[in-house]
Parts: C-alpha cells; sequence; structure tokens
C-alpha cells in the first residue's frame, strides 16, 4: 500500500482504521478545465473522524479537489458520496447543508462585517434566512453560539472590529470559525496556516487537533512539518493524480512522494 | 458630537421631523411630494446595489409599473385609493419576480445588461399600447383620490394633501425597509454583498436570497411609483424609460449607497437642484453628467457615506477604517466570463 | 422572381444594412468589455458625435470620405484622452462604478452636442454618388446602404486582421481571455488600454457618420441604438468578437423582418431574442462557457 501506483487503488479498498462505510467517498473523481486534467480518477475513503492530509507540490490539483468536494466545481465525471448519498452535482449551499464546509486558502471574509457579525452570519444559515422583520442580534441562540466559535479560535476580544482590519493570522482563524459555524461534519481545510509566523502555525496546528477530536477534517497543507505532526493518513497528489496513500510514516519512506519532493521534485514543483 | 450619535440612534424619529419640516424650506409642496417619492425609489433601488451588491439599470420599469397600474386601477375601475397603491405595489412585485428570476443566471454587467432590456420591454409595451396608456402623450385623466378612511376624507386634490399623505406613506414604507436591511435576512443580503462565494459555501442558496431581495426592491420601487400617480394625477412614458434608471442609481451614489438614508438624502438633492437649475437652464443635464462623474471620481461613497467616514475618524482617529464600501465591493463581484 | 420573394430579399439587405452599423458599434463596445472591462455606457454619445464631427467636415469640405476619415479620427483622440484622464482614475475599482461614470459622460456629451450644433437634428441626406438605387438583378437597392453593408464588413475584416496579424492585436487577444495576465506580460498598460479604448470609441464614431443618412442626425440618436448594440454584445457572448459581428447581423435581420411582418414588435423583438438566448444559452451565441 505504500508504494501506490498512480491511479491504480480500486474504490473500496481504502477502508480508514478498519472502520465500516467511509463518512465520504469519491470514485473516480475527475475535473478537466479544456484540454487539461487537473483532477483525475482521484478515489478516496475518509473515515469518520479521520484527519486526512492531502500535499503535493504546486498546481497538483489539491484545491481543486476541495471545489469539488465542497461542490464549488462540477467534477467532469466521477462520483462523491457523503454519509452514503451521492451528493456529485449538488450546488455548493445544498452540500454545506448536509455537512460539508470548507474554508479557503485566500481569506474569504466578509471585510466590512464586524468579526461577530461574519460568524453570525455563518450561524444564521442553520437558522433562519427568510426572516424580514426580527431585529438580527435578536436571533435566540444565535448570538451566544457566535460568541462560543469566537472563544473556540480566541478572537473573542475583537468581536467588535471590522473582519478587514484583523491581522492575517487573525484572518486565517476567523475562517476557520466561519466554516465551524456551519455545523459541519466534514471540514475541509485550505492551507490553514498559509503565510502564518512559526507561532501562529503552531497555534493553529493545536487548534486543528482539537478540532479532529469531534469533526471529520480533510486538510490541504504545504507544510510538512504540520502535515506529518497531526494527521492520521496522508494523500500525495501530482499533476492531479494519486501518486501515493499512507500514514505518516509511510509516505515520509515512499521512494516517489521523495522524488516529487526533493529530488527532480522541487524543479516540477517551481516549474508547475 | 454626543447628541448627534444619539440621534443617530433614533432615525426614524429624525426622519419623521426632518419630513414635518421639509415643505417649510422647499419652494412649493408638489417638489418636497416629489423628493421624498424619490427618495422612497432611490433608497428601494439600493436595497440591491448598496445592500446586495448587484446593479440593476432597469429599475425605472417597477417605478413605471407601479404608476401606471395604480393610475389604470383607479381611472379604469375607479377603486379606492389605498387599492390602487396596493394593486400598483403588487403588479411591480410580480415583475420584479419574472425580471429577477431570469436576469439572476448573470451576474456583474450582464445583469445590469438584462435589467435594462426587461424595462425596456415594458417601455416599448405602454408604448405601443396606446389605446389604454397614452403611449408617449402619458396616461392623464385620473380621477381625485381620497383615504376613503369613514369620517376622515383627506382628498389628495391640493398638494399641501398630497404632500401630507405622501411623507406619511413613504415614512412607513421606510421604516419597513428599514426592518427589513436590519433583519436577518439584511444581513444575509450584506453577506453576499461582501462576498457571494463565501455565503454560498455557508450554506445559503444565495440566488434564491437575492431574487427576494430583488422582488423587495421591486416592490418598494412600485410603491414609490403608484404614490407617484397621485402627486400630480399624470404618469409620463418617461417613468419607464431607462434614463430613469440612470437616474435613481445617480441619486443612490450621490448620498451614499448602502447606507442608510444616503440615497433619500441624494435623491433629495438632486430632484431639488433639478428643479432649481431647469428653471434657468434648458441645459440641466449638463450638470447632471457632470455631477455623476464628479461623484464617481471623487466620492464614491457619497454625501452620508462621506459624512460618516469623516464622524467617524473624528471619533476613532488612530483606528484604521474599513475600505469605502461601494466600489471595491462592487469591483470585487466575480465577473461571469 | 416573384413578388414576395422579391420583398424577402430587399428585407435581407436592408437587415444586413441596419445590422452592419450594430456590427461596427458592437464590435467596439466588445473590444473595449474585453480588453478593459469597461461597459461603455457613453458609446452612443461618441456615435452621435461621430456623426456631428462628420457633418461639420461635411459642411466644410463637401467631401463625404473626408467625413468618413476624419470623424472616428477626432472621436478616438476624444476617446483616448477621456481614458487617460478619467477611466485611469477609477481602474482599480473596476465595472460597476465605470458604467455609472460613462453613463454621466454620455449625459454631458451629449448635452454638450446640443450645446454646439443646436438642439433640432439633421434629416437622412445621402451623400452625392451613393443616391441611385443599385440594380441587384432582381431588384433595385439603395446604393447607400449596400456601401454601409461593404463598409463594415471592410472594417470588420480590418480590425481581425489586425487582432491576428499584429503584436497589438496579440495582446488585445490575450487581455479579452485573462486581463491579469497582460500586466504580468509586462506590457505597458497604460497606453495600451487607451489605445484599445479610443479604438473601439472610434469604430463607435465611423458608425455615427455611416448612419447619419440613414436615420438622420440628432443629439439623441445614440440613445436607443446604445441599448441596441448593448443586447447585440450580449446576444453574441460578452467579450467576444465573432459574437459581437454575428449577433450585429442577426439582430438586424430580426427588426427588419419583424418591421416587414409585425411592425409594432419590431423594437420589441430584440429584446425577446435576448430573453430566450439568455435562457437557453446563457453565456451567449458565441461566448465561452461560464
Amino acid at each position: 500500500m505504500t508504494d501506490t501506483p498512480a491511479g491504480a487503488i480500486g474504490p473500496a479498498t481504502l477502508k480508514a482504521d478498519g472502520t465500516g462505510a467511509p463518512l465520504l467517498e469519491t470514485r473516480g473523481l475527475t475535473h478537466r478545465f479544456g484540454e487539461l486534467r487537473v483532477v483525475c480518477d482521484v478515489n478516496l475513503a475518509i473515515a469518520r473522524g479521520e484527519l486526512r492530509a492531502v500535499i503535493g507540490p504546486n498546481g497538483a490539483g489539491k484545491t481543486t479537489l476541495l471545489k469539488l468536494l465542497s461542490g464549488e466545481l462540477r467534477p467532469t465525471s466521477g462520483r462523491i458520496l457523503f454519509k452514503g448519498r451521492d451528493i456529485t452535482g449538488w450546488p455548493m449551499h445544498r452540500v454545506a447543508r448536509l455537512g460539508i464546509v470548507r474554508s479557503f486558502q485566500i481569506t474569504h471574509l466578509f471585510p466590512q462585517l464586524s468579526v461577530l457579525e461574519n460568524v453570525r452570519v455563518a450561524v444564521q444559515a442553520r437558522h433562519s434566512t427568510y426572516n424580514f422583520w426580527r431585529r438580527a442580534e435578536a436571533l435566540p441562540g444565535v448570538v451566544e453560539r457566535a460568541r462560543a466559535l469566537l472563544e473556540e479560535v480566541d478572537l473573542l476580544p475583537k468581536a467588535a472590529l471590522p473582519a478587514g482590519v484583523l491581522s492575517h493570522g487573525e484572518q486565517r482563524h476567523l475562517e476557520l470559525a466561519v466554516a465551524l459555524a456551519a455545523e459541519p461534519e466534514l471540514l475541509l481545510l485550505d492551507e490553514p496556516t498559509a503565510g502564518m509566523s512559526v507561532e501562529d502555525t503552531q497555534a493553529t496546528a493545536r487548534l486543528i487537533r482539537r478540532l479532529a477530536e469531534r469533526l471529520t477534517i480533510v486538510l490541504v497543507e504545504h507544510k510538512m512539518d504540520v502535515v506529518m505532526n497531526i494527521a492520521q493518513r496522508i494523500v500525495v497528489l501530482h499533476f492531479g493524480e494519486v501518486l501515493a496513500e499512507g500514514t505518516p510514516a509511510e509516505i515520509r519512506a515512499n521512494e516517489a512522494v521523495q522524488d516529487v519532493y526533493l529530488g527532480r521534485g522541487r524543479a516540477a514543483g517551481a516549474g508547475a | 458630537m454626543r447628541w448627534l450619535q444619539r440621534l443617530a440612534r433614533r432615525p426614524m424619529l429624525v426622519l419623521a421631523v426632518a419630513f414635518v419640516l421639509l415643505p417649510l424650506v422647499v419652494p412649493y409642496y408638489a417638489l418636497a411630494s416629489h423628493m421624498l417619492v424619490f427618495g422612497l425609489f432611490a433608497s428601494a433601488f439600493d436595497l440591491l446595489l448598496g445592500h446586495t451588491g448587484l446593479l440593476s439599470f432597469g429599475h425605472a420599469a417597477f417605478f413605471g409599473v407601479g404608476a401606471y397600474t395604480a393610475a389604470l386601477a383607479a381611472k379604469l375601475f375607479d377603486l379606492p385609493l389605498l387599492v390602487c397603491l396596493l394593486l400598483g405595489t403588487a403588479a411591480a412585485g410580480l415583475w420584479g419576480l419574472v425580471v429577477g428570476a431570469l436576469a439572476l443566471r448573470q451576474r456583474g454587467v450582464a445583469f445590469a445588461m438584462l435589467t435594462l432590456a426587461f424595462g425596456q420591454m415594458i417601455f416599448f409595451v405602454v408604448l405601443q399600447a396606446r389605446g389604454l396608456t397614452g403611449g408617449d402623450d402619458g396616461l392623464r385623466g385620473i380621477p381625485i383620490r381620497g383615504l376613503g378612511v369613514p369620517g376622515f376624507e383627506w382628498r389628495l386634490d391640493n398638494s399641501l394633501h398630497v404632500y401630507v399623505f405622501v411623507a406619511a406613506a413613504v415614512w412607513l414604507a421606510l421604516w419597513a425597509l428599514q426592518r427589513v436591511l436590519a433583519s436577518p435576512f439584511g444581513h444575509v443580503l450584506e453577506a453576499i454583498r461582501e462576498n457571494e462565494v463565501r455565503a454560498r459555501a455557508c450554506g445559503y442558496d444565495t440566488v434564491r436570497v437575492q431574487l427576494v431581495a430583488f422582488v423587495f426592491s421591486a416592490l418598494f420601487s412600485g410603491f414609490a411609483g403608484a404614490l407617484y400617480t397621485f402627486t400630480l394625477y399624470f404618469v409620463a412614458l418617461e417613468t419607464l424609460h431607462w434614463t430613469l434608471s440612470g437616474y435613481v442609481a445617480l441619486m443612490a451614489i450621490l448620498g451614499g449607497s448602502g447606507t442608510v438614508f444616503g440615497p433619500l438624502v441624494g435623491a433629495g438633492v438632486f430632484i431639488l437642484l433639478r428643479d432649481i437649475v431647469s428653471t434657468f437652464r434648458d441645459d440641466w443635464q449638463l450638470f447632471v453628467g457632470a455631477a455623476f462623474v464628479l461623484c464617481v471620481l471623487l466620492f464614491p461613497r457619497g454625501i452620508c457615506g462621506t459624512l460618516q467616514d469623516v464622524l467617524a475618524r473624528r471619533r476613532a482617529p488612530a483606528a484604521e477604517l474599513p475600505a469605502p464600501a461601494v466600489a471595491p465591493t462592487l469591483a470585487r463581484q466575480p465577473r461571469e466570463g | 422572381m416573384d413578388a414576395t420573394l422579391v420583398a424577402l430579399v430587399t428585407q435581407l439587405f436592408t437587415g444586413l444594412a441596419v445590422g452592419s452599423l450594430y456590427v461596427l458599434l458592437a464590435v467596439g463596445l466588445a473590444l473595449i468589455f474585453g480588453v478593459l472591462g469597461i461597459t461603455n455606457f457613453a458609446h452612443g454619445a461618441f456615435f452621435a458625435l461621430g456623426a456631428y464631427v462628420g457633418l461639420t467636415v461635411l459642411g466644410r469640405t463637401g467631401n463625404f470620405w473626408l467625413a468618413l476619415a476624419l470623424a472616428p479620427l477626432v472621436v478616438g483622440l476624444l476617446g483616448l484622452a477621456v481614458e487617460r484622464g478619467l477611466m485611469q482614475r477609477i481602474a482599480a475599482r473596476a465595472d460597476v462604478m465605470s458604467l455609472l461614470l460613462t453613463y454621466g459622460l454620455a449625459i454631458m456629451l451629449v448635452e454638450i452636442i446640443k450645446l454646439v450644433w443646436g438642439k433640432t437634428g439633421y434629416p437622412p441626406t445621402v451623400p452625392a454618388g451613393l443616391q441611385l438605387p443599385v440594380n441587384l438583378g432582381f431588384a433595385y437597392f439603395p446604393a447607400y446602404r449596400l456601401f454601409v453593408i461593404g463598409l463594415a464588413l471592410v472594417v470588420t475584416v480590418a480590425v481581425i486582421l489586425l487582432l491576428e496579424r499584429t503584436d497589438w492585436g496579440l495582446i488585445i487577444r490575450a487581455a479579452t481571455q485573462d486581463r491579469e495576465m497582460v500586466s504580468l506580460l509586462g506590457v505597458e498598460n497604460g497606453r495600451f488600454l487607451g489605445l484599445t479604448f479610443a479604438l473601439g470609441v472610434a469604430l463607435a464614431g465611423l458608425a455615427g457618420v455611416a448612419a447619419g443618412p440613414i436615420v438622420g442626425i440628432f443629439p439623441d440618436m445614440g440613445t436607443d441604438i446604445l441599448i441596441e448594440s448593448f443586447v447585440v454584445v450580449v446576444v453574441g457572448g460578452l467579450g467576444s468578437l465573432r459574437g459581437a459581428i454575428a449577433g450585429g447581423l442577426l439582430i438586424g435581420l430580426v427588426i427588419s423582418f419583424t418591421t416587414l411582418v409585425w411592425p409594432a414588435v419590431s423594437q420589441l423583438s430584440i429584446f425577446i431574442l435576448m430573453a430566450l438566448v439568455l435562457l437557453f444559452r446563457p453565456q451567449g451565441l458565441l461566448g465561452r462557457a461560464a
């Protein structure tokens, strides 16, 4: 299993941690932009409660994979199953309501709303969209939930500031809180530590590990140390295909992965 | 500055006082009525531009449909005033549902073009249906209406009575609009304006939400149009032409798009200035155009937006301010291509 | 050939002539939209300005051909000044603001035209030498309209050659695909954007001179045709030049034939057509899918 050739994994061969049906499964997931195959025949099976990392050089198709899983993009072919339901081609908001929520790589906030409002609007999605009359601040439970989420990501003291003025690290944490507000069962994280200082990265890694105790997480990440530390299993994408899959130790020992990342990989990564 | 902040917390009260004082400073009552009617129209328009991030360039259609429907209801069926207003509002809302459902398949400029084209469709239909609408002569012969409440027969047959009625109706409508903006739904709109993809990721069906906002905007625009009918008892074909759609955008931006009462202020200033300038210059549109250009170049936040910034800066000189509202958020709208 | 067929073919040519004007306008609009991301609401005003400048040149020199050459030049230069002086300032604030800015500009231009040339218009006067009908073999057709079709054809081919054979054209094509790419390529952005805008509005000016002998010359002549040109661009596919050409001819034909069959709905028909296109093919006839 440690040295899996690209695209050779059958759909049902993977059952992480030996548990029953996976929470999320993809079968032959493929996405093309014109002639370019960005994601190619990817088969994943992610168990409930797992913290799965997706790594790969630039242009390997990691973000596209997340977009496919969250419904932002429609796959060219292949299927996505979540909790046993075929959700292929569902619009993003329905996917989100079913329980898959993604955070964004480029901080995707509501910059002029306050920190609290950012989270509140996200929490509200579970409660009330078409309430035209009540004051938004007075929705029962919503504000409390939003404050609790801010507490969780250590942003409560800044609740009243406009989100646009937060520091980069703080914005990434707010991004997480907004994603959590939708009460996901499966959280897709797109490079949550990108551009962070070492201390912030460590704090975020701790936060992710804490979240992993109650959520299933798919984590796209560049920083190897973070991935190796917190992920249970790792998928390596290369030119849109699954190059290898396994535990951190297995991935570290994998020659194909080493080639991509260390030797020739540097040049390939830079050129992609 | 304290008293200003305290007043800002009671905006509807401030508005009521302003409506009482307005006819005292404005040259004549009918002008004051028009300032309020177009103020409501601009506010309804800005529900989309300022609060949802959608630029409609066909809003004259909703104003015009409201005006013509109310006028025909009075003229052909002799219905009471409130029923006429209701019908005008409902007709505009229905047309808003149709246009919104089709136009929201697109975003950005294509959306603006679509709303514009649907607006022109109505324009040509009304122009052709001369027998019913009077074509380009406008619709005349609308019977005088009164409030029709037993014991309080407030007849709208002089400009003071008209003003009092219009002021009350516009105040109520703006109050309702305010509530919508402050409601959970209103906050979803702001979120969509700020970042549509993100709102979708939160689980909002953003197209549906925008459609509802569009219908709301059409309803309020139609109500403004219906009110307009009973200020002059005449509906001009120009109420449907796309130039009015352009003017209403100018009013909203001039006053401050995205602020609570900016569009109202902008419309007031626009109508007042147009009235004054056009009495001694017939090339008043030159000034309208110049105002447009200067406003976009120098004060994209408009009168109220700029004022807000100044006040905020005075209150918290050190704090970083959020970026100006209108322009960048609109610029950030993803272009479909 | 029987009479109905002759009428139909004549109408076909009329449709092509009207469509040719739309093509000239829409190609300019699509060029400006594709490269600068600007929805140019002043396009109709530049169209009218072209007609008036042409009128003045014609009045001074009596030479229609000179008018046809000079008016686009004057309009293009003004366009260059507008882009450098005004559009640049809001470049970062993109599409909706530029739409409003050009709208304000359009209002001003029309008023300035009224100040300079007066409010009353001039009836259509076909230039000497193009007044006679031409025998097409089956029917007579106004020579001037044939000329307009030919003019649009020549100009469109020239624009296409410019786009496909020159470096400038290559950059324009790249920019319509991905505007950010161009600045990455290190192209000197400013002058390039200004010239593209100038070229776009010069085409509008040319259309204005060409339209004068058909529709007459009056200050608001650009108002309705602007909206129709937008319809053309949306129907053809936003930002697609070939779409603008196809859309222009299609709209011209639709107007021409509905005028023949049911005049009351001729102005309405194009909006219905646009609604249908957007319902069944949201990206327009030749636009790329999103």
